[in-house]
């Protein structure tokens, strides 16, 4: 990734129950208005299910339900972010965005661990990062997609995969 | 090898554009491989791809490809500068073959990320030695370049090399009836239909094609045939029978030295016989003698070369048959993923031109409205029309996939020691190109089936007295959203009783079931079956079957049928049934809950509403319907895919009778909506394989629906 580049260090807000999460924008596609949601059988419970996004057929992940939060009934301000990630493109269903932040990777702390492995949230999370006063939690969109397993073998795997770029 | 030029770009641009002129060049030879010789055009135009893929080769520092072209060239161009005569047509089509199989091998390891690694060296040496060979033939001409000498003995050319083995010589003298007309179109008919028996032939006068004025001559004098042919007098006599319009027919053999020296001897002969005095005769012979040794000689005079090639019986050794050029098509490649995305946008295009023009808006009382619907019947049009043109960029002409079939046939037949043509029938037939790709694979085992195991050798034929030649014919259509495709052979045909005996010693047979009972069809089916002919008793039979549960397999993946048709003794029709595009599917719709699905039109049977006594409930919980007697499984789609609100009295909802290859399976929705052409999706990937779901689609409305996919739901 070059110096030059206009990405780097952007992160994209959002907001989930109490606490800002951070995703980084080369990953996001767009951001589109909450759309009707069409159910798919057999899924985890946070796949919503799939949306037309302009001909094409994405599925939906609704993010609180994949933090394990309690879900709340979508609105007006209820979006979807749309990621791409190794050719893959989800929507993650979100509360509310926030903002396009820049966080240089000085101010980014790695995530604690204090044996709180209960903490949902946390397995999904790369890296604490530091706006001011505020903290986001940054996002690893690979722990995000995959499985619950799949998040665990992936972060042996993806750890310097953090670099990769989009187009 | 060339590393610092393999740019992914330019490999890509060298290989598509090699693999269009490789195929180009297959189609002429394979157009051209029953003629004497390759036509003028066809000379410059492998010329000229041997050209381009030599040059574009070097730039890319592919050396063997490179050399081997080149070698090809060389050939090439000597035969289009020096017109040599005594070319082994055969022989020249099967080094073309093996160049152009060579550098297609190469470029396949190119285009999966090898090198091009392959050795060339024999297949350089074996041209090598071609080419040393038709120059030494031709060598005196190749001296002083001598187009001249072709003018000076024109009969000589097609014997030399081959001469000896079997072959007879025959002199056929044809008297016509002078009150037909045209006599020189049934003379060539005669020529045409000798020419499927001939080695070589000659006949006189050359130009009855071009000159209709030797219709007059050959009334007046006959009409003079030399043949070179392994067929006997009376195989001749077969073809060449008299009628109204054929009064005699003579039929002479002669001697390969009378072959050689063509009319001109005969000629001489009758002077012989009839009225010269041995003077003139060896007057005559000397002339004739001091003409052939002088000519090679003779210097080459401007003008000479363009008399030769417009000499009037040149057309005779060339493919007559072969249709005049059409304007070549322009073409462009597009990326696939572009015409995907173009076909996404159209098709939300036509749902968002819906949403306006029903949009709620509108529906306000005492609207006028006259010019907007006017102007939105036009939108309506154009968009139907953005959608025809954008499937149908989608298809292609199955005529490069024959093409490889009548390859197979040329080679096999070579290999077999089998005489048989190969006919094609509706190869513009067009067809998604997906399609395209799955379909060849299970045709040419189809094809090879039929040349190894269906043909006959010729001997068989022969003794079991097939007056017709060994023929393999492919054959295309479209009928009603679907492409039939046929390979049909006119061999010895599927043997009944070897099938049944193999099935009873494989245990395939029903028990209680009279084999009598069985019919064809069923009987045919069974090779069909996976390793049905792995056994090696049977031997007249082992492969038969081999790779045949491959065929439907395949064909299978892609939503096709196989069906087996024999006659024994007279052959087998292998009949494809293929549907158009796997793009765009005619479904009929349904609801369930607050879901959509989407099933298939082809495998729904029938729609019927039952009630709640036809219901069988079983202790496990299964339930079955009986309806007309017949007793199916129910599948409830709510309860199978756990939805919710959905319809639970069998009376307020429909039944959906899904038929599979002979298995039936109720599905139970709430309603049906209708029946529309949906453009099929995959499921995207994140999302889990669900069970009896093959794809998902966007409905008129915008909505999401699933399809269903038969053969999945009748695993459960």
């Amino acid at each position: 990734m070059s110096e030059f580049d206009t990405q780097k260090d952007k992160y994209v807000t959002f907001q989930s129950g109490s606490e800002y999460f951070g995703l980084k924008i080369e990953y996001v596609n767009e951001i589109i208005v909450f759309q009707e949601i069409t159910e798919i059988p057999e899924s985890p419970e946070y796949v919503k299910g799939l949306i037309n996004l302009r001909g094409k057929i994405i599925p939906v992940v609704d993010v609180r339900l994949r933090f394990h939060q309690e879900p709340i009934p979508y609105t007006d301000r209820t979006c979807i972010i749309v990621i791409r990630y190794e050719q893959m493109v989800v929507g993650l269903i979100v509360e509310k965005i926030a903002e396009v932040v820049e966080i240089p990777a000085e101010n980014i702390l790695p995530s604690p661990s204090i044996g709180k492995n209960d903490n949902a949230k946390s397995r999904f999370v790369s890296g604490i990062g530091k706006v001011g006063n505020d903290v986001k939690l940054l996002l690893d969109p690979a722990k995000l997609l995959g499985d619950e397993e799949a998040a665990l073998v992936g972060h042996l795997n993806n750890e310097d995969e953090s670099e990769e770029g989009e187009e | 090898m060339a590393d610092d030029f393999n740019t992914g770009d330019m490999l890509s641009v060298y290989l598509f554009e090699n693999q269009q002129l490789l195929e180009n060049l297959q189609n002429i030879v394979m157009e051209q491989k029953d003629a004497d010789g390759f036509d003028e055009d066809s000379i410059n135009e492998i010329f000229r791809t041997m050209h381009t893929i030599k040059g574009s080769s070097g730039i890319m520092m592919f050396d063997e490809i490179t050399k081997v072209s080149h070698k090809l060239e060389d050939v090439f161009y000597f035969i289009r500068e020096s017109h040599p005569t005594t070319v082994p047509h055969v022989e020249l089509v099967e080094h073309v073959l093996d160049v152009s199989d060579f550098i297609m091998a190469e470029m396949d390891k190119l285009s999966d990320g090898g090198d091009a690694d392959g050795d060339a060296t024999e297949l350089v040496a074996s041209l090598d030695a071609f080419l040393q060979k038709i120059k030494g033939e031709n060598g005196a001409k190749e001296a002083d370049t001598k187009p001249v000498q072709k003018e000076e003995t024109p009969k000589q050319f097609y014997i030399a090399p081959e001469t000896g083995g079997n072959s007879h010589f025959f002199r056929i003298y044809l008297t016509y009836n002078p009150e037909i007309q045209m006599a020189s179109m049934h003379a060539y008919k005669t020529v045409f239909a000798l020419k499927k028996i001939a080695k070589d032939i000659l006949y006189s006068p050359e130009d009855i094609l071009t000159n209709e004025a030797t219709s007059d001559e050959i009334v007046k004098d006959g009409f003079n045939i030399l043949i070179k042919t392994d067929a006997t007098e009376e195989d001749i006599r077969e073809i060449v029978q008299p009628g109204y319009d054929l009064t005699k027919v003579e039929v002479y053999e002669c001697t390969a030295q009378e072959f050689q020296l063509g009319f001109e001897a005969e000629e001489a002969q009758i002077l012989i016989d009839l009225d010269s005095s041995v003077e003139e005769i060896e007057k005559r012979a000397d002339a004739k003698e001091g003409q052939t040794d002088t000519a090679p000689k003779k210097k080459i005079a401007p003008g000479d070369f363009v008399i030769a090639s417009k000499e009037p019986g040149k057309g005779k050794n060339l493919a007559k048959e072969r249709p005049a050029k059409k304007d070549k098509a322009s073409f462009i490649s597009v990326d696939i993923a572009k015409m995907d995305q173009l076909m996404d946008l159209i098709g939300e295009l036509v749902i968002s031109q819906s949403v306006v023009l029903q949009n709620p808006d509108l529906k306000v009382p005492g609207l006028n409205l006259d010019n907007f619907n006017k102007a939105a019947g036009q939108m309506k049009k154009i968009s139907t029309d953005l959608q025809n043109v954008i499937m149908s960029m989608r298809m292609v002409p199955l005529t490069n996939t024959f093409q490889k079939m009548n390859r197979i046939v040329f080679e096999m037949s070579r290999k077999l020691g089998k005489d048989v043509t190969f006919e094609m029938i509706g190869d513009t037939t067009e067809v998604d190109k997906n399609i395209i790709e799955h379909i060849s694979d299970p045709l040419m085992h189809l094809v090879r089936n039929s040349m190894d195991h269906g043909i006959e050798t010729n001997e068989e034929r022969l003794a079991s007295s097939k007056q017709e030649k060994a023929k393999v014919t492919l054959s295309a259509k479209t009928e009603s959203g679907k492409v039939w495709i046929s390979v049909a052979d006119n061999g010895k045909g599927l043997d009944r009783g070897q099938i049944m005996a193999k099935a009873r010693q494989q245990g395939l047979l029903e028990p209680g079931r009279s084999e009598s009972s069985y019919t064809d069809k069923e009987v045919y089916q069974f090779i069909t079956l996976p390793g049905f002919s792995t056994n090696k008793k049977v031997t007249e039979f082992s492969g038969r079957g081999v790779g045949m549960d491959v065929v439907v397999s395949n064909l299978q993946k892609i939503g096709g049928t196989l069906e087996i048709d024999s006659v024994p003794g007279q052959g087998s029709t292998m009949n494809l049934k293929i549907p158009l595009t796997l793009a765009i599917i005619d479904g009929i719709v349904m609801d369930v809950g607050d879901s959509s699905f989407v099933m298939e039109t082809g495998a729904v049977r029938e729609f019927v509403h039952v009630t709640e006594d036809m219901l069988i409930h079983e202790p496990d919980g299964r339930e079955s319907v009986m309806i007309r007697g017949a007793c199916y499984p129910v599948i409830r789609l709510g309860d199978f895919y756990e939805l919710h609100d959905y319809e639970t009295k069998i009376a307020n909802g429909m039944m959906v009778l899904v038929e599979i290859e002979k298995n039936v399976v109720c599905l139970f929705v709430d309603r049906l909506v209708g029946k529309q052409e949906i453009v099929v999706k995959p499921i995207p990937k994140y999302i889990k394989k669900v069970k009896g779901l093959s794809g998902c689609t966007q409905l008129g409305d915008g909505s999401i629906a699933l399809i269903l996919d038969a053969a999945g739901l009748m695993e459960y």
